[in-house]
């Protein structure tokens, strides 16, 4: 595991399997498996904890691609679901991740007949949301990045869709705040949405974005996957 | 004149912690005219309460008196008093005030003949002649001066002084304000501007935020005439100052922070009165006892009457008073100024 850059085993899991991603969204490679590159299986707990920190993310490659995910990052995401339910208390970002994950599983890799499905679970409330002031949605948002990709409509993306200029602004203070994570993720959403104005330039400062804040494989991955869709979306 | 207050170079706030939500950010309809006249009358009693530190002194016009600190000081004086005199309504305290601190500058510069004196002694510079306008503009002249600005802002040396793009704005405004024929046409000048330019938003920092602010003030004359303000300017602004103005809120950059509220006060059509109702009362608060306002850092809690060296707050507390009344103008005004029209007026177009 490689923990030059983290600051706990978590940390170094989560890590890795950003750069795996980020690996897998370059190459395209369906054949690549993300867990095992980044040496987790389903009995590894750190890694299972990580794969919850990463969430859908997990299979993005074969989500945005449109291929089949690798089984054993099924098997591990799978894992994850089952042993990290959120609380009934957990902060909305926890539930909305949790709920997408399920979600992506359940959309890429649907149970074999006979299977036990991880179970369902109720899409959680948004209209937080729409009444959260735009520093705040930007930062909520930018939290719950992995549901923004394509075909996989939620409450918080119609919410993203509806601010998009508020959305636009958070972007720019992000980046005068340094905080290229928050800035991806917010970015990634202005790609999978549309709708930014087109003052923000928003490919340049995504570039910018990258090349500042790229020694974290975060968001390295947010601004690839904003790259992959805003090519889709231009396509 | 073009402010040059000091501020973080890389205009960076301070990186690290990440306390989001450390403000509040509710909306709060009437937040601002709740505040803005106490925070423009207190503003103005420190200004007046202090008119003796803008004094020239004896030796002003000799080579080794710093400007920044003597004729620079009263010319904004005049600039932003002059505005607050024009912005607020006759019979007013304030319109009362910002008149007699207009005329204790005109006195200061001995009703233009120091003005004359100064441009004698340096008659191909351009300062004089934006400190003259400052007071022409406002109906305070002096023939001696014009004499012999008349034939220096005719030549063809005049037309081509090299500087910014904003500054050189100022300089047609100053024109304008004097009465005679511009120099070169705004409209090219403004599209060479940071703000004409419509730059990345995310770019915007410490210098490029002055260099706005002043595109905005030359280019309506200080406010006075928002509809010089093309739409696609307004409508970027009206998209981003509320970001802006968060990040130099952040980061203590209160100077700024007042020059953003004045140009969001300097818009054509409705006020941008959620972005004045989230900014103004943290400025308020940052406002001291006595009227002054810092121009950037921790704001003190000492209530002693003077928390700050006068060139420390002297044209933050002159900026937040021209804001104030502008923004009292503004908001006020909706009705007046007239609707443009649609739901989001003015908002930036999206991007199809």
């Amino acid at each position: 595991m490689d923990q030059k850059h983290a600051s706990s085993p978590l940390a170094g899991a989560v890590h890795d399997l950003a750069t795996e991603v980020v690996l897998a969204l370059r190459s395209g490679d369906h054949l690549a498996t993300v867990c095992g590159a980044a040496g987790i299986d389903e009995e590894n707990r750190t890694g299972i904890a990580a794969v919850r920190v990463i969430g859908a993310d997990l299979l993005l490659p074969s989500v945005l691609y449109g291929r089949h995910p690798h089984p054993g990052d099924v098997a591990v995401l799978d894992r994850a679901v089952r042993e990290f339910p959120p609380k009934p208390d957990a902060p909305a970002a926890t539930a909305w991740s949790h709920w997408h994950m399920i979600s992506t599983l359940q959309r890429m890799a649907p149970p074999a007949p006979g299977a036990t499905a991880p179970g369902t679970y109720a899409e959680p409330d948004a209209a937080w949301l729409e009444e959260a002031p735009w520093q705040a949605f930007t930062h909520q948002l930018s939290v719950l990045a992995p549901l923004a990709v394509p075909a996989a409509p939620s409450a918080v993306q119609r919410a993203a869709a509806n601010r998009a200029v508020d959305l636009s602004r958070g972007f720019v203070r992000a980046v005068r705040r340094r905080d290229w994570l928050q800035a991806a993720g917010a970015g990634r959403w202005l790609a999978a949405t549309g709708g930014e104005p087109a003052t923000l330039g928003l490919d340049r400062g995504l570039d910018f974005v990258e090349l500042m804040g790229g020694h974290d494989p975060r968001v390295t991955l947010h601004v690839r996957a904003a790259r992959l869709m805003a090519e889709a979306r231009a396509r | 004149m073009t402010t040059t207050a000091t501020q973080d170079p890389q205009g960076r706030p301070g990186a690290g912690a990440d306390p989001e939500g450390r403000r509040s950010w509710e909306r709060a309809p009437g937040a601002a005219l709740a505040v803005l006249p106490g925070v423009l009358s207190s503003a103005l009693a420190w200004t007046d309460a202090h008119r003796t530190r803008f004094a020239l002194p004896d030796d002003v016009l000799e080579p080794h008196t710093q400007v920044n600190a003597t004729l620079k000081p009263l010319g904004e004086l005049a600039q932003l008093g002059s505005t607050i005199r024009r912005t607020t309504a006759p019979g007013t305290p304030e319109h009362e005030r910002a008149g007699d601190l207009v005329a204790y500058a005109w006195e200061q510069v001995h009703e233009g003949a120091l003005l004359l004196e100064l441009l004698r002694a340096e008659p191909f510079a351009a300062y004089p002649y934006e400190i003259y306008a400052a007071f022409a503009g406002y109906g305070l002249r002096h023939e001696g001066f014009e004499a012999l600005a008349r034939p220096l802002t005719a030549t063809r040396a005049w037309a081509h002084t090299e500087q910014h793009a904003n500054r050189q704005l100022g300089l047609i405004n100053s024109e304008r304000r004097v009465g005679v024929v511009t120099h070169t046409d705004a409209g090219g000048v403004l599209s060479r501007t940071w703000l004409g330019g419509l730059s990345e938003p995310w770019m915007f920092e410490g210098p490029s935020g002055y260099a706005l602010t002043h595109t905005v003030f030359h280019l309506t004359d200080w406010g006075r005439m928002p509809d010089r303000v093309p739409e696609k300017i307004d409508g970027y602004l009206r998209t981003w100052l509320p970001a802006w103005a968060d990040g130099c809120l952040e980061s203590g950059q209160w100077d700024l922070t007042g020059e953003l509220l004045a140009v969001a006060a300097s818009l054509p059509g409705p006020a941008p009165a959620e972005l004045l109702d989230a900014v103004w009362p943290v400025l308020a608060d940052v406002q001291h006892p006595t009227g002054c306002v810092p121009e950037t850092g921790v704001p003190v809690q000492d209530p002693a009457p003077d928390p700050y060296p006068f060139i420390d707050c002297y044209h933050s507390t002159l900026v937040t008073a021209f804001a104030a009344a502008l923004s009292l103008r503004s908001l006020r005004g909706n009705g007046e100024r007239g609707e443009t029209g649609g739901a989001a007026p003015g908002r930036e177009r999206h991007t199809p």
